[in-house]
């Protein structure tokens, strides 16, 4: 039998492409009606009085006061209201859904709202911290007593929106029992469930998700359709109707989540003989509104403090701020894009300081394995980055283009970013907060049907799973069965997000289906299932960000090449380069389908995607103000795979689909920063930020 | 309202309406062709992109008084054609589908390029399926798929 | 009631117009953005709507007495691929907007619509585009940058159409058009920069400079063209600063959500001064 990385063609190719395949805006049920939200038109203050026109029949609004159970959306910190009360903390914050059979009745209604409000004056800068995390290895103290010198700099990330061109929808319906079914695009069906529990205070088998197609996530569908479900969930409750909810471009680039922006503070103590003595670090990350996931957010940018890279005294800490602004959330990377902007650009800024080579000074603290990560836990795999390393500087040519760029009216750089990324949750979030469960059910026919609740987005979830499952069975792919979940049928697997799907829940899938294998008999009903164990080795002390934060980890390079007018300032991206260790591919082309996909979005997130909040409110509101590439921005890419199985992946896999996006951002500021000569502190690096760069910039 | 009469997917229609309706709306609530999607509304993604009279336009900013006459393909009608055949072969194994929300207006945009140029370089390419955002593949899979079709369906455009 | 009506011929048109106003909707690529409403409802028009870009009468470029003309409603994709279309307009339309847009834009919205970063009207300035307005009433010629008042403002008539668009055929020997957008294809400009020179013997015998999206209409200024011609090409460059120094106090952008004017500004001198430098 072929090896498993092997590329087999995606079980989903022909529905997607002949436009067949059902996203959740093509879902029509008789009988249904839509809703609309009406939003807050301040930043902050409380809701004196609200308005509403004579309401014709059939058409109603839903709030707070509809709600049967609690105003807050389930999700790990619970402080999204599901409608706002007495008052409003951001521009675009939910007050209260229109409901009603016909929308341009609904338009006509909302014209007439009239929401009065007692303004408050606003926070939007970094003031209010509402987690604050700090954590030591080693003696920083003492470092910094003893330095030679101390080097530092402040990094400055903005937001990015996922800017999957599928908005978010979701349809609700409820049958005569008052059982409710939500069919959406998410990534996380028993998020959503739990959620609508809560909020409708229901029985588990009163509520029913079931996932649509979905047209990209990016996380920016992890924790949000929580919010929506909840409220079309309540709003059926109330009227006894399906109801459709898809949003508008512009009103899911405003009031979604999004990538927090940063601004991250980093010292290095440096002895007589250069050498890094220790690193302090200070994050700052602004949630928006409410604290929702951004905690968790902030402790994985925390752990990625050092990179790729062994320190050994470390005192980092950081904070959550909270702002009168959108809420942040999930984002592919979930706050390791920020913190290795910072950390990749920091090695570069010290190295020109302490003028030694950046990629002597890079290869010399490169971690090992056996070495003690941020937190102290160990790295327990080998690690190939030095090969990596090699390769790609190999196939980019890299050393060669450096001498040459480096000539007197070359506009061309070239910068390499080296990553990790820990795979699955952080810390022990896989056996506290989600045990994952998975089952495979055998019919008589002897098909075997996939019983796990995770979501295919874009990334081939339902081919890879299906190609572990009937391998391992030694049986044709068209006799194993992957449906959209649905958690009338399907365990709770955990939420498609942390780069786990493969690793952890494909893990547990391969142990069911040797299970199986096991237990066949022909023709008979079976089912087998598996629930998560942590490997013993792994311990974490979440308190005190001690031990291992992560099972295992995935590994990169990137290099980027770039030309920048010295007339316009602008930004050509030339060539990419990148080298993986995922472990070992379940599927050779859909893993280089992430790899270039990731990497575009982290090289955008470097140089091109502009996303401002400007008294409150989201500038760039639409495709044609937030810049995302268009096939003529980007370039030709390679990606080489260096196989590094890790023995508790299914074939040796790691997680593979944040890890590609994660580099980008640092690379290519870094050829920027080659290319005009002074030090990019900022991203995204604009042409108006490198024009003031080349004005006021330091060299 | 007014009368206005196309040929959509083959077939002729007269239908008495609104010109203003988006010929978006027209071809998913009316016809039920839900192939065409809507990612932005402003004629900036390429997601609602469909063929008239052979070209690429994007539906979601076309208004229904302007196909008067005209002949329009989406994808439920392109996807029996041969040329559709060699182009989503193509794309899928060049893994250029991932979400695959965009995927239909891509092909769309391709069959518009290839109907102009049935050789088209890299570049060209390129700026053939410059009004289709795609968030997944980094585009890189969707022009090795596009060159892959120009070579496989050569003759057929 | 609003009545939205499709003429089958020009005539018709121009009655109905004379009649009573109509917005006009050419391709619909500027209009049906700005008069979108929520998905699965008409576009919000409180006039009446006239179609006019299936007109096959008004789709045409040709030759005429010293002029290419060009039909109001031809799709500027067509204008791409025809051998008379002026260079410097088809080096604006290749990077307008994307294929699906070109193939429903027209020459005569970007007008109508008199954006100031509308991607044709820089062309239109600098070839001294005249822009043939047709009522019941006849005919009227006016040069562009009497047409466009201000930003979405211009004199066209409730019961004028756009005709067509004539351009002087003239010889230029170095000609360019910088858009400036904020990615390589399927934006809107930031500013952009058109020049046209023609040298013979070694004599600048025109020169033209015009700049999008710096000022509240098309930045054109003749009286400051003037002044540079009959130089020789040497001190036409020699003279690159003063010429910068001339434009500078005209152009003055604005702040918004996809760029500021420090960068406009700066770029668009760096591109005039790039232009004369590399003559």
């Amino acid at each position: 039998m072929k090896d498993i990385s092997t590329s087999i063609l995606k079980i989903d190719n022909e529905e997607k492409a002949n436009g067949s395949a059902i996203y959740v805006s093509d879902i029509t049920i008789p009988g249904m009606y839509y809703a609309k939200t009406i939003r807050s038109t301040i930043s902050k203050g409380n809701i004196k009085k609200i308005t509403l026109p004579e309401m014709p029949e059939n058409y109603t609004i839903v709030d707070y006061k509809d709600i049967p159970g609690k105003n807050v959306v389930k999700i790990i910190f619970e402080d999204q209201l599901i409608f706002a009360e007495d008052k409003v903390t951001y521009y675009g914050e939910p007050i209260f859904l229109i409901v009603g059979p016909d929308k341009i009745v609904i338009t006509e209604l909302e014209k007439q709202i009239n929401i009065e409000y007692e303004e408050e004056t606003p926070e939007f800068e970094y003031v209010n911290s509402a987690v604050h995390y700090n954590f030591k290895k080693g003696d920083a103290k003492s470092a910094f007593e003893n330095a030679d010198k101390i080097i530092e700099y402040e990094y400055i990330t903005g937001y990015q929106e996922q800017l999957y061109i599928e908005p978010q929808g979701i349809v609700v319906d409820i049958d005569k029992n008052g059982k409710v079914t939500l069919t959406g695009s998410l990534q996380c069906p028993y998020y959503v469930k739990n959620a609508v529990l809560q909020a409708l205070d229901a029985k588990d088998s009163e509520v029913r998700v079931i996932q649509a197609v979905v047209g990209g996530a990016f996380g920016g569908k992890e924790e949000f359709p929580s919010l929506t479900t909840t409220q079309l969930a309540v709003a059926a409750k109330k009227i006894g109707k399906p109801i459709k909810m898809i949003y508008e471009r512009e009103e899911d680039m405003e009031v979604t989540t999004k990538r927090h922006p940063s601004k991250i503070y980093m010292e290095a103590a440096i002895s007589k003989d250069s050498e890094i003595l220790g690193f302090r670090s200070n994050v700052a990350i602004d949630a928006g509104a409410n604290i929702g996931l951004s905690g968790v957010v902030l402790s994985r940018a925390l752990i990625a403090c050092t990179g790729v890279y062994t320190i050994s005294n470390l005192e980092v800490k950081g904070d959550v701020f909270l702002t009168n602004t959108v809420p942040n959330g999930a984002y592919r990377g979930f706050g390791a894009p920020q913190m290795l902007f910072a950390v990749e650009m920091f090695m570069h800024h010290i190295a020109k300081e302490i003028n030694v080579d950046p990629l002597e000074l890079r290869l010399k603290y490169l971690a090992k394995q056996g070495d003690l990560t941020s937190t102290q836990g160990t790295f327990n795999d080998p690690i190939i980055m030095n090969e990596m390393v090699d390769k790609a500087m190999e196939i980019s040519d890299y050393k060669q283009k450096k001498i040459d760029f480096a000539k007197e009216g070359v506009h061309k750089g070239i910068g390499m970013s080296w990553f990790l990324h820990g795979c699955g949750f952080t810390g022990s979030g896989e056996s506290t907060h989600i045990n994952a469960l998975v089952k495979l059910r055998k019919d008589k026919e002897n098909k075997v049907h996939i019983l796990i609740a995770a979501v295919d987005m874009g990334q081939g979830i339902r081919t890879t799973m299906k190609k572990i499952v009937s391998k391992i069975l030694d049986i044709p792919m068209d006799q194993t069965i992957y449906n959209l979940p649905d958690t009338d049928f399907v365990p709770d697997s955990g939420p498609t997000v942390a780069s786990r799907t493969i690793m952890i829940v494909g893990g547990l899938v391969a142990r069911a289906a040797k299970q199986l294998k096991e237990k066949w008999v022909d023709k008979e009903d079976i089912t087998v299932s598996e629930r998560y164990k942590q490997p013993e080795y792994i311990k974490w002390d979440e308190e005190n960000f001690v031990g291992d934060a992560y099972p295992a980890y995935s590994w990169g390079v990137n290099i980027v090449e770039v030309e920048v007018c010295p007339v316009t300032f602008q930004v050509t991206l030339k060539h990419v380069w990148s080298v993986y260790d995922i472990g070992k591919a379940i599927d050779e082309r859909i893993v280089m389908g992430q790899a270039d996909g990731g990497i575009m979005q982290g090289i955008g997130y470097g140089y091109l995607e502009v996303m401002n909040c400007v008294d409150g409110k989201i500038a760039q509101k639409n495709v044609t103000d937030y810049i995302i590439p268009t096939s003529v921005d980007t370039p030709a890419m390679e990606t080489v795979l260096m196989d590094n199985p890790y023995p508790l992946g299914p074939y040796g896999a790691k997680g593979a689909g944040e890890l590609t996006l994660v580099g980008g951002a640092p690379a290519v500021a870094l050829a920027i920063e080659e290319a005009i000569g002074n030090k990019v502190f900022n991203i995204p690096v604009t042409p108006e930020y490198i024009m003031e760069l080349i004005k006021n910039g330091k060299n | 309202m007014a009368k206005i009469r196309f040929k959509l997917n083959n077939k002729m229609i007269e239908i008495d309406e609104n010109p203003n309706l988006r010929l978006l709306d027209v071809l998913r609530d009316k016809f039920g062709f839900t192939g065409v999607k809507e990612g932005c509304g402003e004629g900036e993604c390429g997601a609602c992109a469909i063929l008239i009279n052979n070209d690429v336009v994007n539906s979601c900013i076309v208004p229904l008084g302007n196909v008067n006459g005209k002949e329009i393909m989406t994808i439920e009608g392109f996807s029996l054609s041969e040329k559709f055949d060699v182009i989503s072969s193509s794309f899928a194994e060049e893994g250029a589908v991932q979400c695959g929300i965009c995927t239909p207006g891509m092909i769309i945009a391709s069959e518009s390029l290839l109907n102009k140029n049935p050789k088209p370089t890299d570049e060209e390419i390129r700026i053939g399926l410059s009004g289709n955002l795609c968030r997944c593949t980094g585009y890189n899979a969707i022009v090795k798929a596009v060159t892959k079709a120009s070579k496989k369906g050569d003759g057929l455009w | 009631m609003v009545k939205n009506i499709i003429p089958t011929s020009l005539n018709e048109a121009l009655e109905l117009l004379n009649d009573r106003p109509f917005k006009i909707m050419a391709g619909g690529t500027d209009l049906m953005v700005q008069r979108r409403a929520w998905s699965q409802t008409p576009p919000e028009f409180i006039e009446d709507v006239l179609y006019i870009f299936n007109l096959e009468e008004l789709k045409y470029i040709k030759e005429d007495k010293g002029f290419i003309v060009i039909g109001s409603t031809t799709p500027v994709e067509d204008l791409l691929h025809n051998d008379l279309t002026p260079f410097l307009l088809k080096e604006a339309i290749g990077i307008m907007a994307s294929p699906a847009l070109r193939h429903m834009a027209t020459i005569a919205g970007n007008i109508g619509n008199a954006s100031p970063a509308g991607d044709t009207l820089p062309i239109l300035y600098v070839l001294d585009a005249i822009i043939v307005l047709e009522s019941i009433e006849g005919i009227r010629e006016l040069p562009i940058n009497e047409v466009i008042t201000g930003p979405r403002k211009h004199v066209i008539k409730q019961n004028e159409i756009i005709k067509e668009i004539k351009i002087p055929i003239s010889v230029y020997t170095d000609s360019v058009f910088e858009k400036v957008g904020g990615r390589k294809a399927d934006a809107i400009s930031k500013l952009s920069f058109t020049g046209a020179v023609n040298i013979k013997d070694d004599k600048v015998l025109d020169f033209r400079i015009a700049f999008g999206a710096v000022s509240a209409t098309i930045l054109r200024r003749k009286e400051i063209e003037e002044k540079y011609v009959g130089l020789t090409k040497e001190e036409l460059i020699g003279k690159v600063d003063e010429i910068v120094n001339e434009y500078d106090p005209f152009i003055r952008p604005i702040d918004d959500q996809r760029s500021n004017k420090e960068y406009r500004k700066t770029v668009a001198l760096n591109l005039l001064k790039n232009f004369i430098i590399t003559l």
